[in-house]
């Protein structure tokens, strides 16, 4: 569960959102959009204990701005894909990372239930069979999948995704997306920044919509891309389509159709 | 088998240690040798050489050997840059400065340890200082602030050197800065115990953050790392051991550079087995290094740093650059 009372984030002195309120129950997938530089990232990193705020987050219950860093990543895990230059490390080793909060600083041996936890994290992302690659031989979507690994390996009851799906070809979008809904299913919190509209539709139980400086709304799906809102946000007329199932698809319109 | 590998290394540095204690300028063998150790209240010539001259002295380059390499090995991943050593932080500098000045000023010998090491030490708290952001530290502003107090203590030394009055002061000062373990012994290793003991406390603690920080800063924060907290434990025992390994033994280049990066190719960036390994072969080259500038110009010494450079950086060069797996290539 999170739970968000009156939250307002800065960068750099600079106001980027204000009075943010919201509440995700356990078992719940929602799909965090919004423009570029809207405030996604900050605020999925604010969630996660790291950025600054005002206001209170909840996490799992507890206050995060009190709770100690290590009792933090034992309830939130942040899965981000920025690269950086990592030395030589297997797959395994990178997502054996994911298991820190879990160790005090003199036990350096993984025990079974960490041994259990990586194996169960590299299966959930079919990295099983690359786990001792090297991470900078691996593809960019076979990165982000260990990214993903490493977050699942904390064994938190909340994790955040930070654009997942980037980089990442159709199919394994979906695969990715897909066990998302499956974490869900089974009781994790998930938030996840995305950019594309129909993939947070398809997958997501609300949408939470960042613009103009404020969460505008946490909807479902449907109600959020029928409504003109997400227009103004975007600044762009958009098409909807609805699927023979009911689902509902929107694209941005076509040329000319930017406003503002 | 990383682990057999660090056992491996860790089997080296009886070997080396070995090879240093059979060389002097008494011809011993390896069985008078452990005879005497076996002996360690005899009352002989023998005894003293072995108890008083050379086990010393061969403890005193490992534990120099060993202490650079650790603390090259904690800076360069906690900066993750592979130019980093245990000096960055100023303490080879300003030991140096502060000796040239106290041998100018007409200090006694053995009052240059400890003088080099609290010099040492207080070059490294305000290059922290200089480098604190809020309450953690600045990488960028860390390697600036070294760099430059070091540009500036170097000019002091040469200074120093420039305007010596006599040239025993000039080769006392180039003494140091060309490293030796000449002359010491017991007392010195006992002075500088308790900081060396600190310092390897504090690196057992860092092993466990050096790990979570082969991902990034980011990424290590968010597995719940205190990021800030483990910044300030690496940089104090890396510059504790570099400070006391200064009063041991003057400046030991190249050690705290190179043996983090060539146990690294072992054994890979697993501070579990990296710190250990870097330990032994830290501690095995510096023996053997020291062993070889006692044989070589006997009965004068050649000065280790010396040595260490002209051997070790062409070697080293080979073995880094030489063609490898790409992965292998990019440090932490």
């Amino acid at each position: 569960m999170i739970g968000l009372r009156d939250v307002s984030l800065r960068v750099d002195g600079r106001l980027l959102l204000r009075a943010i309120d919201a509440q995700i129950e356990s078992g719940e997938f929602v799909a965090l959009i919004g423009p570029n530089g809207v405030g996604k990232t900050t605020l999925l990193r604010a969630i996660s204990g790291l950025h600054a705020y005002a206001g209170t987050i909840l996490v799992d219950g507890a206050a995060g701005a009190e709770l100690p860093p290590l009792a933090r990543a034992r309830r939130v895990a942040f899965v981000t894909g920025d690269e950086v230059l990592l030395d030589a490390l297997r797959v395994a080793d990178v997502v054996s990372i994911g298991r820190f909060p879990h160790h005090r600083w003199w036990q350096w041996q993984a025990r079974p239930e960490d041994e259990r936890a990586i194996q169960q994290a590299l299966r959930a992302v079919r990295m099983e069979a690359l786990s001792e690659r090297f991470f900078a031989t691996l593809s960019a979507g076979e990165r982000q999948r260990v990214w993903i690994a490493l977050g699942l390996a904390q064994e938190t009851p909340i994790l955040l995704l930070d654009e997942p799906t980037s980089h990442l070809d159709v199919r394994v979008a979906h695969e990715i997306l897909e066990l998302l809904r499956t974490l869900a299913r089974e009781g994790k919190t998930i938030v996840c920044a995305l950019h594309d509209l129909n993939e947070a539709a398809a997958y997501a139980d609300r949408i939470a919509l960042l613009g103009e400086g404020t969460l505008l709304t946490v909807a479902p799906p449907a109600q959020l891309l029928n409504g003109r809102l997400i227009e103004r946000v975007y600044g762009i007329a958009m098409e909807r389509v609805r699927l023979p199932g009911g689902g509902l698809r929107v694209f941005a319109g076509p040329r000319g159709a930017i406003r503002g | 088998m990383k682990t057999l590998k660090a056992i491996a290394l860790i089997a080296i540095v009886p070997g080396a240690g070995a090879a240093s204690m059979l060389v002097g300028a008494t011809p011993l063998t390896l069985a008078q040798i452990l005879s005497q150790l076996g002996h360690p209240h005899e009352q002989s010539v023998l005894h003293a050489i072995v108890w008083q001259l050379r086990l010393p002295r061969v403890c005193i380059a490992a534990t120099v050997g060993a202490s650079l390499a650790i603390g090259g090995a904690m800076l360069q991943g906690m900066l993750r840059n592979p130019l980093v050593d245990p000096y960055l932080t100023g303490v080879s500098a300003a030991a140096a400065a502060a000796i040239a000045v106290a041998v100018v000023a007409g200090a006694a010998a053995a009052t240059l340890p400890p003088i080099g090491f609290v010099a040492g030490l207080g070059a490294a708290l305000l290059v922290a200082a200089l480098a604190r952001r809020g309450s953690g530290i600045d990488s960028n502003r860390l390697i600036l602030a070294g760099v430059s107090l070091s540009a500036l203590c170097a000019a002091i030394v040469t200074l120093v050197i420039v305007r010596a009055q006599s040239y025993d002061y000039a080769a006392a000062v180039l003494s140091w800065l060309a490293g030796s373990m000449a002359g010491r012994g017991w007392h010195d290793l006992a002075a500088t115990s308790p900081y060396l003991a600190l310092g390897a406390l504090l690196a057992l603690a860092s092993v466990g953050p050096l790990n979570a920080l082969r991902i990034g800063e980011l990424r290590a924060r968010a597995v719940g790392l205190d990021v800030d907290r483990a910044q300030w434990t690496i940089l104090a025992s890396a510059s504790l051991l570099a400070a006391a390994s200064v009063a041991l033994a003057g400046l030991v280049g190249f050690v705290g550079l190179i043996v983090p990066h060539l146990t690294r190719r072992v054994v890979g960036s697993d501070a579990r087995v990296l710190l250990p390994g870097c330990a032994a072969i830290g501690a095995a080259l510096c023996m053997v290094a020291d062993a070889v500038c006692r044989r070589i110009v006997a009965p004068a010494e050649l000065p280790i740093g010396v040595l260490l450079a002209i051997i070790g950086v062409p070697a080293f060069l080979y073995l880094y650059l030489r063609p490898q797996v790409p992965a292998a290539r990019v440090v932490a």
